[in-house]
């Protein structure tokens, strides 16, 4: 972690206790992660307890609390997502990624990660296409009506299977 | 100044001071309100929902939480509407299902006439709060705004809200107060002294140690809190041997002192 960067990222912020979530969104836009370290150095610097900034990163499912792979899968499991399949999405992301199977972590979070790095997922809660549902968000890039069959052509476009 | 007001809980009136949380009234007068969540020494928070009281006048109509309703002139509520008995109704079944090992909780819910709950029961294995915890946020409120330590807060969200350290490790600015222990409505936080050390189990296994009387030999509070409580207090006669002494020693120290000074043998003690 470098203190430098976050250093920088304070100094935008003239009142750094109330721009908290700004604060963890610059970082993780930076290291895409929240590592420990850094939520504690920022704890430190805007005299917000650690305990606080913990609970804070782990309401929002936008934050990661671990090292993240290349390209980021996000599954939408909001209301019309669901109903329109979007377990079955999951399910099969995860085999053809080859994931475990609901290993989610001790904060609850959902959060899985290939072993060669290059592809992460996660599950969220409304992107607000619903209109567009089953909706799979991949890196900032959002795809709608996402049929099973579509998965290997999407996932291939960002080098799955290559190897 | 502070400003007296009349308020109406059930029709009879009552005199409250203006703009402190009606359910401060009725506990003070022993009106029967269920809460969970509320401390007089804490901001009120309305996490629990069970204070609800029916305004009939002086505020916004209708239900609210009596611990956020502030008292004005002419505040009139009811505490038992059938409507209230419905929803508390269902709060209490929550409960039930939420921290189906706390006794208390049934007691309370027995108490109001709830025996049963519909909803599964939220049986967690190695739950560090024993099944208990309804997460009404005393602890956390507690350690936050009175003992300014912030070791617990919630963790995550919704149906898988836990209370602990971050990241689930053991804490190194806890105090080791218990104050956590204290407020708890339920007891669902585990705290072991194990000769000079205390284990805070329900967090994380965080230990602290605990600080010797120089006079006696017990251990009587931890280090930490010790030495937080020494910066803030004031030794009117400046003397240090109160500063390792248990509260028992210094009692007796102080007294001896004290009747020693007034006999004129000052001097005596000072060996």
């Amino acid at each position: 972690m470098d203190k430098r960067y976050i250093d920088k990222i304070l100094s935008k912020y003239n009142e750094p206790s109330g721009k908290l979530l700004g604060i963890l969104e610059d970082i993780q836009e930076k290291e895409k992660y929240l590592s420990k370290e850094a939520l504690k150095y920022v704890s430190e610097k805007i005299g917000v307890s650690f305990s606080q900034i913990y609970s804070i990163a782990t309401f929002y499912s936008f934050f990661n609390l671990q090292p993240v792979g290349e390209h980021i899968i996000s599954v939408c499991m909001g209301t019309a997502c669901h109903v329109r399949g979007a377990v079955e999405i999951l399910n099969n992301i995860q085999y053809l990624l080859g994931v475990g199977v609901d290993e989610s972590t001790e904060d609850g979070k959902f959060f899985l990660t290939t072993e060669d790095k290059h592809f992460s997922v996660n599950t969220a809660r409304c992107f607000g296409c619903c209109s567009m549902a089953p909706v799979v968000r991949i890196d900032d890039k959002i795809y709608g009506y996402v049929k099973i069959k579509d998965l290997p052509k999407i996932l291939k476009e960002y080098g799955w299977g290559k190897k | 100044m502070s400003d007296k007001v009349n308020v109406y809980i059930n029709s009879k009136r009552y005199q409250a001071i203006k703009g402190e949380p009606l359910l401060n009234v009725a506990r003070r007068n022993r009106v029967d309100i269920p809460a969970l969540c509320y401390e007089e020494s804490l901001k009120p928070y309305g996490a629990c929902r069970l204070c609800l009281v029916d305004v009939k006048e002086g505020a916004k109509k209708g239900l609210t939480t009596s611990c956020t309703l502030a008292c004005s002139e002419g505040l009139s509520v009811v505490t038992d509407t059938d409507e209230i008995k419905k929803h508390r109704k269902v709060l209490f079944e929550l409960y039930l299902s939420q921290a189906p090992s706390s006794e208390k909780i049934k007691d309370m819910a027995a108490r109001y006439g709830v025996f049963a709950t519909r909803f599964e029961l939220k049986h967690q294995e190695n739950d560090k709060l024993n099944s208990k915890c309804v997460l009404c946020g005393l602890c956390v409120r507690t350690c936050n705004e009175i003992m300014a330590a912030g070791v617990i807060n919630f963790i995550g969200r919704g149906h898988n809200t836990k209370i602990n350290t971050p990241y689930f490790e053991s804490s190194d600015v806890c105090l080791g107060c218990r104050a956590c222990l204290e407020v708890c409505p339920t007891k669902a936080i585990t705290i072991e002294d194990r000769s000079n050390i205390r284990i805070m189990a329900s967090w994380s296994n965080t230990e602290v140690e605990l600080k010797k009387c120089a006079v006696c030999g017990k251990y009587y509070a931890p280090e930490r809190l010790d030495e937080k409580v020494d910066s803030l207090f004031y030794y009117k006669d400046k003397d240090e041997k109160l500063k390792d002494m248990c509260p028992e020693c210094r009692k007796k120290y102080a007294a001896k002192k004290h009747t020693l000074i007034v006999k004129g043998e000052a001097e005596k003690y000072a060996k």
